[in-house]
């Protein structure tokens, strides 16, 4: 797994690619709460080099938009390939996440 | 068609070896990718399941897989010798809403809604845990 984060004036845009589950979630997580830490809660996730997602990088997701939009943010996906849109839906959660077709289309929806 | 066995620790770094010949056994039987990527995601959140409540850490013992592909079927059956672990009672979605999902239970969620038989079996010290897919017959 690799995460790769951009930062723009009124969001940031977290690129996560290959494997996210059990042995890698732990280091999506503290990417994501370091972050909340700095005042960043308009969060973008690009999941378009997503391998595999599991339940432990769901959990991460769910935790993080609970926690965002506590603090008045949001966090939305941008384009996530099929192994994780299909995670996703499997886990009933596509209701729960803003999802875009394109990176664009997610920042310009902040 | 043919039959696939593997041992690994029971380590989280080491579940992709298991999913990743679940993926193979599925496209041997004939499913798509995301039928097959469906169950390795299904077996993967059982063997988590089994280091974190079986072992209840890592490095506790070995998790032994054997996989059955058939022409639409695949059968997986996974065994550890941690404590008694039963996973097949599907999990209690009623208080669940889709804008405020509990952060647990999710991967036994997922194996439910994924695979069409979860048996669970406790035999000589072990926890037997046998999963089944289908694949439609227009499918196959």
């Amino acid at each position: 797994m690799e995460i790769t984060t951009q930062e723009y004036k009124r969001l940031t845009v977290v690129t996560v690619t290959g494997r996210v589950d059990s042995a890698t979630s732990g280091d999506f997580e503290s990417a994501l709460h370091g972050l909340i830490e700095k005042g960043r809660f308009n969060l973008v996730l690009d999941m378009a080099g997503v391998e595999f997602l599991s339940s432990s990088g769901l959990r991460v997701m769910v935790s993080v938009l609970k926690t965002v939009r506590q603090a008045g943010g949001e966090l939305c996906t941008a384009q996530p390939a099929a192994q994780a849109s299909d995670a996703i839906a499997i886990a009933g959660l596509d209701a729960l996440f803003r999802t875009y077709p394109s990176r664009e289309a997610a920042i310009a929806s902040f | 068609m043919g039959t696939f066995r593997l041992t690994v620790p029971g380590r989280l770094d080491r579940i992709r070896e298991i999913t990743g010949l679940v993926g193979e056994a599925a496209r041997q039987a004939g499913f798509d990718s995301r039928s097959a990527y469906a169950c390795e995601l299904a077996v993967g959140e059982a063997c988590e399941n089994i280091i974190k409540h079986g072992y209840q850490t890592e490095d506790r013992g070995d998790i032994r897989v054997s996989i059955a592909s058939l022409p639409g079927e695949l059968t997986i059956e996974l065994v550890d010798s941690a404590p008694p672990f039963n996973p097949a009672h599907a999990p209690d979605t009623r208080d669940w809403t889709p804008e405020d999902p509990p952060v647990g239970g999710l991967g036994l969620l997922i194996i439910h809604r994924v695979m069409d038989q979860v048996q669970y079996l406790r035999r000589r010290g072990h926890n037997i845990l046998r999963l089944v897919k289908h694949l439609p017959p227009e499918a196959v």
